[in-house]
């Protein structure tokens, strides 16, 4: 990636070092020894609460990848998170907080099971129509806070925050009242208020590899993590959004103007969120039937996969694999008879140890420039 | 304030660096510096914009490591890791950028740094204190965001005073001040170079400061300091021709240097455009502000094609609203801007500039570039959909264009693909100008292009003002330096109070009347 963090302050000593393949492998030691480390204290936090950190571990690894149809599992988690992240990404260049994707998330999934379960039409059809409504939805929504922002001067960062509790509701209202969306059917399995689950043919096609169901849904993700890549660096689109990013004035001076290019920046950062959603549901997400606790989550982790990933949509790719791994991981642990928590501890931990190695380099840096001092003087 | 200059020289040196040298990337910053300060004097450092004094400076304050070099403070090597290190050795810094928190009141803003236990009354009176004892006055429990930049500065040196420094360096102290602020700043320091035996170590690149305050002068010439001097054995002309390597000589170049308006103003050029029709056109321009100030308040202009109008005046009366109108960025409650006679709507994002008008602004951070892009994406800013085959960038043509620009204007800097904020003041400014030259404007504004920079630059930005007019750009010069419009314009306008009150021809230019028309007073002509 060619992004340029930026220098706020003037260029610290030892900033500029002339290989830059001895860094980057540099680099990546620090962040396995930072990540090994993370894992040596969870491993005697374990220990400490009474279990056999092996179990623990073993589980976390079964959950997330060895166990039968894990690894498969893992990708499905990993492909809305990815998506959302995608989306932040987009805003955050753009200037933009948009932190609402938990919320938008749940609009692009309302929008998929609406039309999954009260359109008619022919099933790859109504799928594909389904993912692009469940984007315009998200991004609709997102779009709310864009007209706040610029009309009225609300910040997006609040705005589209209290429009996921709004779109709770939204949803709860949906799927409890029968002339919206709630599931009809006298012989359904559950007594709790959800949709219709999405006919078969409506549902994202179950790739069979090795045991596993592999996801189509992550491969619409990672395609979409090159398609933002590519726009955000390659692009006039994406030169402007930058722009409009560092400095609203240069933007508007140059032809972008913020309201117009900063809403269809959000309208994109919820889309993505929205497409997330309907892959969620698409893709077999609690059985493919809506409720009001659907999103589990995926939003915000999106979100922390974003900040973590420094907004750089390529590096977004590994870190929302971690992520992924650690959340399926978990659901193994219930099992050996350890505390949940103690998995959210672990999660903890990792998230730490992967903003440590930034704060490493720093430091290491300043002391090398301070240790060449030493030697000439 | 040089009186103490013959004894100063015996006195044993209190700071000695040798052979300081810094690189950044592959520009020499700082190589092989040397440099004494002594107590009871004020050394001033002088040099263009990029010619490693702040670097020095950085170094000399442990904000910055040197990649070679060594300080000896009071006959001990040391070495500095952090700036703490040189604060406990008793030096102070005062930056050019200042460091406060707008939000805290000045003696929280002192007590910032401070560990342990804060006694709010402790600190209070402590500023109280050093404000009776130097003449800095300042009100402790005043905000910071409602002190003027010279009650700012006071503050940034109660602040490193507060140590009781023995060395105290100050990086262009004055380039924000008012003459009379700057005044009472150099007084401070006389006194406690006299009184408390002071090393001062004063940064600048205006060599009439640096003559009036100092003991004895460091000139730096990229990177290398080229000639150390008393004061007192030093001209204008001798320092000026030091700093930038050669005699400088060009009309432009004189209004750095601070020579009389009489020397400035050879006939000039006879401006060619009479009889044309004006390529820029504001009439009757007003817009108020939310509060319903009038901020310009029927404001007319005209500039034809190939002249240089400058527009004099003194600060805060509209110059700003003016070129922001220019550059899209306010709407214009009445009148219009017209560019070849059509009609520019004022305020929509980018019409301006595709008019043709470009505007090189006074802060080029507020709307002039984006420090975080490289220098490259600067450079192509405004023209970067020429760029594009369908909206994908053709990247390497993008660097050889860059290429191209960063030779033609002589921008130093280490590639096109470094953060444009890593250059110094002078260069980010000609990547602005590279910028709206390359354009190939109907229209240039340039407000104060010059602010803040070294002779050299202002040679430069001059000559590149005046060739821009010359090949049939109507130029709009707006500076509270009457200096520089004297020396480059063809036509003077004076605003006032947001409007235009009046103007006069390079050729029958009379000071006292345009001092008038500066404080407001319409003599017998009306407006032009």
């Amino acid at each position: 990636m060619s992004e340029i963090e930026a220098p706020a302050e003037p260029p610290v000593a030892g900033r500029s070092i002339a290989g830059r393949w001895l860094p980057a492998l540099e680099m990546t030691f620090i962040y396995l020894l930072s990540i090994g480390g993370a894992l040596l204290i969870s491993a005697v936090l374990v220990s400490i609460t009474g279990n056999s950190w092996q179990t623990v571990f073993g589980a976390l690894l079964d959950g997330a990848l060895l166990g039968p149809g894990r690894w498969g599992e893992t990708l499905a988690v990993a492909a809305p998170m990815l998506l959302v992240a995608l989306g932040m990404v987009i805003g955050v260049k753009a200037g933009l907080f948009n932190i609402g994707q938990e919320g938008q998330l749940l609009m692009g999934a309302m929008a998929m099971a609406f039309v999954g379960t009260k359109l008619d039409g022919p099933g790859g059809l109504l799928l594909i129509g389904g993912l692009a409504l469940g984007m315009v939805a998200g991004g609709g929504y997102a779009a709310l806070a864009a007209v706040m922002r610029f009309r009225r001067g609300v910040p997006e960062v609040i705005s589209t925050l209290l429009l996921v509790f709004i779109a709770f509701q939204v949803v709860g209202f949906a799927v409890t009242t029968d002339w919206v969306l709630r599931d009809l059917d006298p012989g359904r399995p559950s007594r709790a208020s959800t949709s219709a689950p999405l006919p078969d043919d409506v549902r994202l096609p179950i790739v069979h590899i090795f045991g596993n169901e592999f996801p189509v849904g992550i491969i619409i993700a990672l395609i979409l993590a090159g398609i933002v890549a590519f726009m955000l660096n390659r692009t006039l689109w994406g030169f402007r959004i930058r722009v409009l990013g560092h400095n609203p004035k240069v933007a508007h001076k140059i032809g972008v103007g913020a309201s117009r290019m900063g809403t269809r920046a959000l309208f994109l950062s919820g889309g993505l969120a929205g497409l997330a959603g309907a892959v969620m549901l698409s893709g077999g997400g609690s059985a493919y039937r809506l409720s009001p606790g659907f999103s589990t989550n995926i939003g915000w982790q999106g979100l922390l996969v974003a900040l973590l990933a420094q907004s750089r949509p390529l590096v977004a790719i590994p870190m929302a694999l971690l992520f992924a791994s650690l959340r399926t991981g978990a659901g193994f642990l219930a099992a050996t008879g350890v505390e949940r928590k103690i998995v959210d501890v672990v999660q903890g931990l990792l998230v730490l140890a992967l903003l440590v190695p930034p704060a490493v380099q720093l430091i290491r840096e300043r002391r090398r420039a301070v240790a060449s001092v030493g030697e000439e003087s | 304030m040089t009186q103490s200059s013959e004894t100063a020289g015996n006195l044993p040196a209190v700071l000695e660096a040798k052979g300081m040298t810094k690189r950044f990337g592959s520009v020499l910053a700082c190589d092989d510096v040397d440099l004494i300060l002594r107590p009871g004097e004020i050394h001033g450092i002088l040099g263009e914009n990029g010619a490693g004094k702040s670097t020095l400076m950085k170094l000399l304050g442990g904000l910055i490591l040197p990649d070679r070099g060594s300080i000896v403070i009071d006959g001990k090597p040391r070495r500095f890791v952090e700036p703490l290190d040189a604060a406990r050795l008793g030096i102070g810094m005062v930056h050019q950028h200042y460091s406060l928190v707008e939000a805290l009141t000045v003696w929280e803003n002192v007590a910032l740094g401070e560990t342990g236990a804060l006694s709010r009354e402790r600190i209070r009176e402590r500023v109280i204190a050093i404000g009776e004892r130097y003449g800095l006055e300042v009100d402790p429990d005043a905000h910071v965001r409602d002190l003027s930049a010279g009650l700012r500065q006071r503050v940034e040196i109660i602040k490193s005073l507060r140590r009781e420094p023995r060395i105290i360096i100050l990086d262009e102290p004055t380039s924000v001040l008012t003459p009379e602020e700057s005044e009472q700043l150099f007084e401070v320091l006389g006194d406690g170079v006299r009184r408390e035996g002071w090393a001062v170590a004063l940064v600048s690149h205006k060599l009439e400061e640096v003559l009036q305050a100092t003991d004895r002068i460091t000139i730096m010439r990229h990177g290398r300091v080229v000639e150390q001097v008393l004061t007192a054995e030093a001209d204008a002309p001798s320092l000026a021709r030091a700093m930038v390597g050669r005699p400088v000589t060009l009309r432009a170049g004189t209004a750095a240097i601070g020579s009389t308006f009489e020397q400035m103003l050879d006939p000039g050029p006879e401006a060619s455009s009479d009889g044309r029709s004006p390529t820029l056109e504001i009439a009757d321009a007003t817009l108020s502000a939310p509060d319903g100030a009038l901020l310009l308040d029927g404001l007319s202009l005209e500039v034809r094609p190939g002249e240089i109008v400058g527009v004099a005046g003194v600060e805060g009366n509209g110059q700003t609203h003016l070129s922001e109108v220019l550059s899209s960025l306010l709407t214009l409650g009445g009148g219009g801007v017209m560019v070849d006679g059509v009609e520019i709507p004022t305020g929509k994002a980018g019409a301006m500039a595709s008019a043709g008008v470009v505007v090189i602004p006074a802060d080029r951070y507020s709307s002039g570039c984006v420090p975080e892009m490289t220098v490259a994406e600067n450079l192509l800013l405004s023209s970067m959909h020429k760029m594009a085959t369908r909206g994908i960038l053709r990247r390497d043509e993008i660097t050889a264009r860059a290429l191209e620009l960063i030779d033609q204007f002589d921008i130093h800097v280490p590639g096109p693909d470094v953060p444009l904020g890593q250059l110094s003041g002078g260069n980010q400014q000609r990547v602005v100008l590279a910028r709206a030259l390359s354009f190939a404007p109907k229209v240039l504004v340039a407000h104060q292009p010059t602010r803040g920079l070294d002779v050299g630059a202002i040679e430069y930005i001059g000559e590149r003002l005046r060739a821009a007019a010359d090949g049939g750009i109507g130029v709009l010069l707006i500076s509270t330096d009457l200096g520089e419009i004297a020396a480059l314009a063809d036509r003077i306008v004076v605003i006032y109070r947001g409007a235009i009150i009046g103007g006069m021809d390079r050729s029958e230019f009379d000071i006292e009347r345009l001092g008038l028309l500066l404080g407001g007073s319409v003599g017998a002509e009306g407006a032009a």
